[in-house]
C-alpha cells in the first residue's frame, strides 16, 4: 500500500497542542455516551465487515481502490477504534482521525445506498467530527467559516449593511435590464423569502441578480430580508457544531416567521438546503421545517409547470447535468430538475451512473470548505468523477450546487476536461422570455 | 490433449462409480434388518435389527413388550401381535394419537432405550451406512 | 455416550433454545429502549411503509444497484441465507426429532438434495473465508473475530456433513453437530451475527429516512 499521507493543518495542529489524552478520552466518551445512542449501537454491532460500501465511495474509487479510503475502512479508522479504546487514543490518532472524517468524506451518503443494512456511515463520521469540535480540531478554514457564522450569522464575514447593499446594487444593474425590477426587502407578508447562502452577496452576485430576474419576470410575490438570518448556509453543520447550527437555522426561521411568508425558496445550493430541510429542523426540535422549504430545483420546475416562466431559445448543444447529493439523496428532486433542463436544453447527455445513484463532486460535505492544504488530496481523490464527466462528450454540464461547481471546478481544470459549468438558474435567466426587457 | 485427459478420467471415474453402486446390495444383510415394504424408497440406510439377539441381550421374553396392543387409546393388557406387521395398525400417517408407521417404529425403540439407559438413540446408530 | 447424546439433545438443546430467545427480546428491546432514551427524534421519522418498502427491496436478489455490481457475492449470499434457514426447519433428521417431542410435523427436504444443500453451504462459507482474505478492502476491515464468527456460522454444518455421512466416530460427530448449533444459536443475540435482529430495525429506519424525508430509493 502507498504511504498515508497526513496533511499539515494549522488549525489541527494548534488544536493538537492544547490536547492531553484524559481530554481526548472523557471528550470521546461524553459524545459517544451522551449523544450518540441506538444508531450508533446497532451500527457498530450490525456491521458484518463485508466491505460492500466500498464500490459506493469516489475516495476509493478515485485511489486506486485503496481500502483505507473505502466507507468501512474510514469508520475502522475512527470510531471503530474510539468505541473498542473507550476513548483511550492518542493525539496523533485524533488529528488523523480529523483529516479522515472532515476532508476524505463528503457525507453523500452514497454509501448508505450500498449497505445492505442501511448503515448510515455519513452519521458516524459526522459523530467524528462532532468529537473534532469539541477537542477543537477542526481544520483552520472552514473553523473560519463557522466563526463568521457565529459572529455575523453568515458564512462570508459579510456584515449587515454589506448585504443590503449588495442588494441594492444587484437592483440597480437589474433596472438597467427590466426596467420595473425590484429585490423586495423586509415586505411583510409576501408569499416567497428567498434565501441565498453567504457567498452570493460575497463572490456571486450575478446569481441573486439572475435570481431576482427569475422571480420578476415570473411576477413573484417575493422578498428577502434586510437583517442576519438571509444567510441559509451551515458550516457548523459540516463541522458537529450543532449549538451553531441549531443558532443559525432558528434565526433563519425566525426571519422567514417575522416576514410571515408562506415559504423559503432557497437558491441553489445543496448543503443549505440539506441543513433547512432535513438537520437544522432537527436541532430545533421540529420534525420537518416549521416554514416549507423550497429548492431552486423544485421551485423553476413549479413555475415552468405553472406557466410563470416560458423558454423563449433552447440551448441546442448538447449538456450533461450533475445530480447534487443533498438534492437528490437528499429531497428525489432528479426528475424534476431533469424535466426543467430538457425544457431549456434538449439534447441532455446522461453521465453513468446518474440520478440518485450520481457520483459526487468530492467537494461537498465541508470538504472543500477545508481550503487549500486539502486541495489537492481531494482533488486527486475525484478522477472517477472527471472520467464519469469526459465520457460524455459534451462541453456544457449544469450542476445546480455551489459545492458541486467548485468541486467540479477544480477536477475540470485539474484532468483538464474541456468543459464549462453553468447554475440551471444562469441557463434559465438566459433562455426564459423577458418580456419588459430592454 | 486435456480434453483426451479429461476424457479417460472421466471414464475411469465412471468405472469405479458403478463398481462401488453395484457392490452395495452385496454387503446388505437382509435378515438382520427391519425391512418394512410399506415406507416404499427409503431415505436413510435401513436399520439394522436382529430380532433375537436383540432379546437375548435386552432379555425380553414377552412379545407384547414390543408387540402392543391398543384398544381405543389404551394398552390391552395380556394380548399381543407379533402375527401381525406393524404397518397393518400403523399407517404411514397418523391416526389420532395412533403414530404414524415411522414414528412408531421410532418411538418403540428410542423411548425403551432412554428408560433402560441401553441401546442406540442417535439417527445414525440405527441407520448405518455401510 | 448416551448420556452425553440425551444431554445435548436434551436440556442443552432446550438452554440454547431459550438464551436464544431471551437474548434476542433482550437485544431488540434495549435497542430500542436506547433509541427511546437517547434518539427519541428519531422514532418520529420512522414509517412502517417506507421501512417496509425498503426491507423488501433489500430481500430480491439482485434488485438493487449493489447486488448487480456483486453478482457472484450476492448470489452466495443468497443462497447462503436461504439455505441456512432451509436446511435448520427442513433437514429429516430435525423434523423427526421435532416431530417426537412435540407432535407436529411438515414437509422436508429429501436427505441426498439436503446433503447437496448442506455441501454447498460449507462452500459459501468457504468463498465468505476466501473473499475476506483476497479482497484488499474487506481484508483491511477484517479481524480474527470475523473468521472465528464464520467457523461458528460453518461448524454445524460441517458436523452435520460428517454426522450424516457418518465418517470418524458417529456418536462424537452428532453430539458435535449438536453442540456446535447450540453454541451458534447462543452467540447470535451477543456477536455480530445480531444482524440477523437488528439488520430489520436498521433497514427499516433508514428506508424511511430516505423514503419519507428524502423521496428517494435507497436500493
Amino acid at each position: 500500500m502507498k504511504e498515508r499521507v497526513w496533511i499539515k493543518d494549522e488549525g489541527i495542529e494548534r488544536g493538537a497542542e492544547k490536547l492531553t489524552p484524559e481530554k481526548i478520552e472523557k471528550t470521546i466518551n461524553a459524545v459517544l455516551g451522551n449523544e450518540a445512542g441506538a444508531r450508533l449501537k446497532a451500527y457498530v454491532e450490525t456491521c458484518a465487515h463485508c466491505g460492500l460500501c466500498s464500490e459506493a465511495c469516489h475516495f476509493y474509487l478515485s485511489r486506486d481502490r485503496d481500502p483505507r479510503f473505502s466507507p468501512v475502512g474510514k469508520v475502522k479508522q475512527t470510531i471503530w477504534e474510539m468505541v473498542d479504546k473507550k476513548g483511550k487514543v492518542s493525539v496523533e490518532f485524533m488529528k488523523q482521525a480529523t483529516q479522515i472524517a472532515q476532508t476524505e468524506c463528503n457525507l453523500c451518503r452514497r454509501c448508505v445506498q450500498y449497505c445492505p443494512f442501511g448503515i448510515d456511515i455519513g452519521y458516524m463520521m459526522s459523530l467524528v467530527r462532532r468529537i473534532v469540535h469539541k477537542l477543537e480540531l477542526t481544520p483552520l478554514y472552514i473553523q473560519d467559516t463557522a466563526h463568521s457564522h457565529s459572529a455575523t450569522m453568515n458564512q462570508m464575514w459579510v456584515k449587515d449593511d454589506e448585504w443590503i447593499d449588495a442588494l441594492h446594487w444587484q437592483e440597480d444593474e437589474l433596472r438597467e435590464e427590466l426596467p420595473s425590477a425590484r429585490i423586495p426587502l423586509e415586505k411583510e407578508g409576501a408569499e416567497i423569502m428567498y434565501s441565498v447562502i453567504g457567498p452570493e452577496p460575497k463572490f456571486r452576485t450575478q446569481l441573486i441578480y439572475q435570481a431576482a430576474a427569475i422571480m420578476n419576470v415570473a411576477g413573484m410575490d417575493w422578498t428577502m430580508p434586510a437583517t442576519p438570518g438571509w444567510d441559509n448556509s451551515d458550516m457548523a453543520m459540516f463541522t458537529g457544531d450543532s449549538e451553531m447550527m441549531g443558532r443559525l437555522k432558528r434565526l433563519h426561521f425566525e426571519t422567514a416567521a417575522r416576514l410571515r411568508v408562506k415559504k423559503i425558496v432557497m437558491g441553489e445550493c445543496g448543503h443549505a438546503f440539506r441543513s433547512v430541510y432535513d438537520t437544522g429542523n432537527r436541532v430545533l426540535g421540529w420534525r420537518m421545517s416549521p416554514v416549507r422549504v423550497v429548492h431552486a430545483l423544485e421551485f423553476y420546475w413549479d413555475l415552468l409547470n405553472e406557466g410563470r416562466i416560458k423558454v423563449a431559445k433552447q440551448i441546442e448543444e448538447p449538456v450533461t447535468f450533475h445530480d447534487p447529493c443533498n438534492v437528490v439523496r437528499g429531497r428525489g428532486l432528479h426528475e424534476k430538475a431533469r424535466e426543467v433542463v430538457r425544457a431549456f436544453c434538449p439534447n441532455l447527455v446522461e453521465m453513468t451512473p446518474n440520478r440518485e445513484h450520481n457520483i459526487c463532486c468530492a467537494a461537498g460535505g465541508g470538504v472543500i470548505n477545508c481550503g487549500p492544504p486539502f486541495k489537492n488530496s481531494r482533488v486527486e481523490s475525484n478522477s472517477v468523477k472527471a472520467e464519469q464527466l469526459k465520457a460524455t462528450g459534451v462541453k456544457l454540464c449544469i450542476a445546480p450546487c455551489h459545492n458541486c461547481h467548485g468541486g467540479l471546478e477544480d477536477i475540470i481544470h485539474k484532468y483538464k476536461l474541456d468543459m464549462q459549468l453553468k447554475f440551471l438558474g444562469e441557463i434559465i435567466y438566459d433562455c426564459m422570455e423577458k418580456p419588459d426587457a430592454v | 490433449m486435456m480434453r483426451h485427459k479429461l476424457h479417460r478420467y472421466t471414464i475411469y471415474c465412471s468405472v469405479v462409480l458403478c463398481i462401488t453402486l453395484c457392490s452395495i446390495p452385496a454387503f446388505s444383510q437382509e435378515d438382520t434388518v427391519l425391512k418394512v415394504e410399506a415406507f416404499g424408497t427409503l431415505e436413510r440406510p435401513i436399520s439394522a435389527f436382529d430380532h433375537d439377539t436383540h432379546n437375548e441381550k435386552a432379555e425380553i421374553q414377552d412379545c407384547a413388550v414390543c408387540h402392543h396392543v391398543y384398544k381405543d387409546g389404551k394398552l390391552v393388557e395380556g394380548e399381543s401381535s407379533e402375527d401381525q406387521a406393524c404397518s397393518e395398525c400403523h399407517t404411514l400417517k397418523a391416526q389420532g394419537s395412533q403414530p404414524g408407521l415411522r414414528m412408531a417404529y421410532h418411538r418403540q425403540c428410542k423411548e425403551c432405550h432412554v428408560e433402560k439407559k441401553k441401546g442406540p438413540v442417535a439417527c445414525g446408530e440405527c441407520h448405518v451406512k455401510k | 455416550m448416551q448420556d452425553i447424546y440425551l444431554l445435548v439433545s436434551g436440556p442443552l438443546a432446550w438452554a440454547a433454545w431459550t438464551i436464544f430467545a431471551l437474548g434476542s427480546v433482550w437485544k431488540i428491546w434495549s435497542t430500542l429502549n436506547v433509541a427511546r432514551q437517547k434518539d427519541q427524534v428519531l422514532l418520529n421519522y420512522v414509517s412502517l411503509k417506507y421501512g417496509l418498502r425498503s426491507i423488501i427491496n433489500w430481500s430480491i436478489p439482485f434488485n438493487t444497484v449493489n447486488m448487480r455490481l456483486h453478482p457472484v457475492f450476492t448470489g452466495v449470499a443468497f443462497f447462503f441465507h436461504i439455505a441456512f434457514f432451509a436446511l435448520l426447519v427442513f433437514v429429516s433428521a430435525h423434523q423427526i426429532m421435532i416431530e417426537e417431542g412435540f407432535g407436529i410435523g411438515w414437509i422436508t427436504i429429501p436427505d441426498a438434495v439436503a446433503d447437496i444443500i448442506a455441501f454447498a453451504v460449507i462452500g459459501a462459507c468457504i468463498f465468505f473465508g476466501v473473499r475476506r482474505v483476497v479482497r484488499p478492502e474487506v481484508k483491511y476491515v477484517t479481524d480474527w473475530t470475523d473468521f472465528a464468527l464464520l467457523a461458528l456460522v460453518a461448524s454445524p454444518f460441517v458436523t452435520g456433513v460428517l454426522a450424516y455421512h457418518q465418517l470418524g466416530d458417529y456418536m462424537t460427530m452428532v453430539i458435535l453437530h449438536m453442540l456446535c448449533a447450540e453454541l451458534l444459536l447462543v452467540a447470535i443475540p451477543f456477536t455480530r451475527l445480531s444482524h440477523m435482529l437488528l439488520a430489520p430495525l436498521t433497514r427499516g429506519y433508514i428506508g424511511s429516512e430516505f423514503g419519507m424525508v428524502r423521496h428517494v430509493k435507497d436500493w
